[in-house]
């Protein structure tokens, strides 16, 4: 039992991170209304982007992020024509395309990672990584480390930049009136295809540096994008598909699953018990755990 | 005109069966048998996808649950092949059954996903339970007997083509499947339960990927986790349907030829490149769904058909179902 507050503030720091891979995911679900396979993936290449770079300039990969946001989102914005082509056009179902296309992608990213990065694990090395705190407070301690502690920091951080823009800027009005109805929101004036390509490449920015956190705080692979797909359908489903406010408990209870499989079972058992929990979710209340979603 | 076609398909499967009869080598018999598997996976993948717009990205998940079934029966029980087959069948079938309840009210995005991590969820079960040999797998009895198995895999996958052919084509069970997959409001108005059909579509589509998998267990002897509940399994599958042209009976099984014989060939003279498979694999699904969007057979001239393909050809879901706004983009 010593070691459960341990667990809880683990899996809440791992859980901040989770948060934001969710937000994106889940706009471009209610912007474009495609889920995106390849969200794995992105992560996965946004964090070999940030482990070559910090391996060739040796720059601390905190403040290599911008970066890393900056190349990506240029990446997605370049990349969303193409999506929206499948989804438009005169194909039968585009919503099942959509899904082919993206799952086609992350086939394809995860075989050319393979092919060179390699098949093995690497992590990225940051100046906090071996820093930390110790808290004691009376039978209890733990320790923080304290590249989680700017994880959490850091998913704070991009939760109200995100926030901001969406509540407080034309911008996010119109990401928000697209979400709610397409036409109506095209009839106000709203660009469909432009405010879609910027909502794709800031999720793919977003994924890719957070995928250099990961790499940070947990390890990098090749193969490890699948993972977090599932783990960001996860979030998502559980908050209830496209309601935001839902996200941080989901993600939350995600990182302490998996902190606690880390500490009290065996890892491997994590995707059952991410399994077991969607299942019931699904069966119970397919609108998420505060029933708010669509 | 459609007669004439069954008449074309029985003439083809009248043909296959003499094909032991004229390759005596065992490599090459292999590789038709092979071929054959495939095809029945593609179209047993097709029904679901195709016909009710629900993909199953987890297909391997009731071909594994088959190969294992079949091979725990044997193995552990002693059972004689053909029951412990059938129940494999009937194992992948209650799977689809418990996965298909609460996802196959969703919608397509959620079931996509639910069954992929399914997939992964039972690869993981296989790999730390001891009744199937954990990551060490599996040995089955050897049987060696390679037109046995060529005629066996052949007679599976032609009762299930002509069964999906009955029941898709010419009975209303077919029509009730696609009115739920163009429109599964107007579906449910004139009183169809659409979960119920896709359920029984789903449940359809998982029986003979079990009893295809345990005669794959029986026939190679050894069964892992990777080779019957890798991911690989799946995504040919999604490839030779989307390739060949997703809605149809007759595009999977092209597409299966077309992408079996690239894989045979690919085997052949790259195996050393594997990951370069998977590469191709991607891009030839990303690729299809950009250019080729009824497959291969969408882009064949059609006789008497010059005026673009029918609503039918269209594939599935030529008209929009479930999307708020439709499909506006500015």
């Amino acid at each position: 039992m010593e070691l459960l507050p341990q667990a809880l503030v683990d899996g809440i720091m791992l859980g901040a991170i989770y948060i934001i891979i969710a937000i994106g995911f889940s706009l471009v679900y209610g912007v474009m209304h495609v889920i995106d396979f390849a969200v794995g993936e992105w992560i996965m290449l946004g964090g070999f982007a940030g482990f070559y770079l910090n391996e060739w300039t040796h720059v601390e990969p905190m403040l290599l992020l911008p970066a890393v946001f900056a190349v990506f989102a240029v990446v997605g914005y370049l990349f969303q024509p193409l999506i929206h082509r499948v989804l438009s056009g005169h194909r039968g179902n585009p919503l099942l395309m959509g899904l082919v296309f993206t799952f086609g992608l992350s086939l394809m990213f995860r075989g050319l990672a393979q092919t060179f990065f390699g098949f093995y694990s690497h992590s990225v090395p940051s100046r906090f990584s071996n820093g930390s705190f110790f808290l004691q407070e009376g039978g209890f301690s733990m320790t923080v480390s304290s590249v989680r502690l700017a994880g959490l920091l850091y998913a704070l951080l991009i939760t109200g930049i995100l926030h901001y823009l969406l509540k407080h800027t034309d911008f996010g009005l119109g990401v928000r009136a697209l979400a709610q109805n397409r036409d109506a929101a095209g009839l106000m004036g709203v660009n469909n295809k432009r405010t879609s390509a910027y909502v794709y490449g800031i999720y793919v920015g977003i994924s890719a540096m957070t995928g250099v956190l990961i790499g940070m705080i947990l390890s990098l692979s090749a193969k490890m994008g699948p993972d977090y797909t599932i783990f960001a359908f996860f979030v998502v489903v559980l908050a209830g598909m496209g309601y935001l406010a839902g996200v941080p408990a989901a993600a939350f209870l995600l990182g302490i699953i998996q902190s606690f499989f880390l500490i009290y079972l065996d890892p491997g058992y994590t995707l059952l018990a991410v399994f077991a929990i969607l299942y019931t979710i699904l069966l119970v209340s397919p609108r998420g755990l505060f029933g708010k979603g669509v | 005109m459609k007669d004439r076609r069954l008449l074309g398909y029985l003439f083809v499967f009248a043909a296959t069966l003499l094909v032991p009869a004229v390759v005596h080598d065992t490599f090459l018999l292999r590789v038709f048998t092979e071929a054959v598997m495939w095809i029945g996976l593609a179209v047993t993948f097709d029904v679901l996808a195709g016909y009710t717009g629900y993909l199953n990205f987890g297909h391997s998940a009731f071909f594994g649950i088959g190969a294992y079934t079949t091979a725990i029966l044997m193995v552990r029980a002693g059972w004689h092949f053909a029951p412990a087959a059938v129940l494999g069948g009937a194992a992948a079938g209650i799977g689809a059954l418990i996965a298909g309840f609460p996802t196959l009210r969703l919608r397509g995005a959620y079931f996509a996903i639910a069954t992929w991590a399914l997939a992964r969820a039972i690869q993981q079960l296989v790999l730390i339970m001891d009744v199937t040999g954990g990551p060490d797998g599996m040995r089955l009895p050897a049987f060696l007997s390679p037109r046995f198995f060529y005629y066996v895999m052949l007679g599976l996958v032609g009762i299930t083509f002509f069964a999906y052919w009955f029941l898709l084509e010419r009975a209303p069970f077919g029509l009730k499947l696609k009115a739920v997959r163009e429109d599964e409001q107007g579906a449910k108005a004139l009183g169809l339960n659409p979960t119920k059909l896709k359920m029984q579509a789903f449940i359809l589509s998982a029986v003979p990927t079990g009893i295809i998998g345990g005669v794959f267990a029986y026939w190679v002897t050894f069964i892992d986790p990777a080779s019957t509940l890798g991911d690989l399994v799946s995504d040919q599958a999604l490839v030779m349907v989307v390739f060949g042209g997703m809605g149809t009976l007759v595009g999977p099984v092209v597409g299966a030829i077309l992408i079996f014989a690239f894989k045979t060939a690919f085997w052949a003279y790259l195996s050393d490149y594997e990951v370069l498979y998977i590469i191709i694999l991607g891009a030839v699904i990303a690729g299809s769904v950009v250019f080729l969007p009824n497959g291969v057979l969408g882009v064949l001239p059609q006789r008497g058909r010059r005026n673009g393909p029918s609503p039918e050809e269209k594939g599935p879901g030529a008209v929009l179902p479930e999307t708020e706004g439709g499909n506006s983009h500015g």
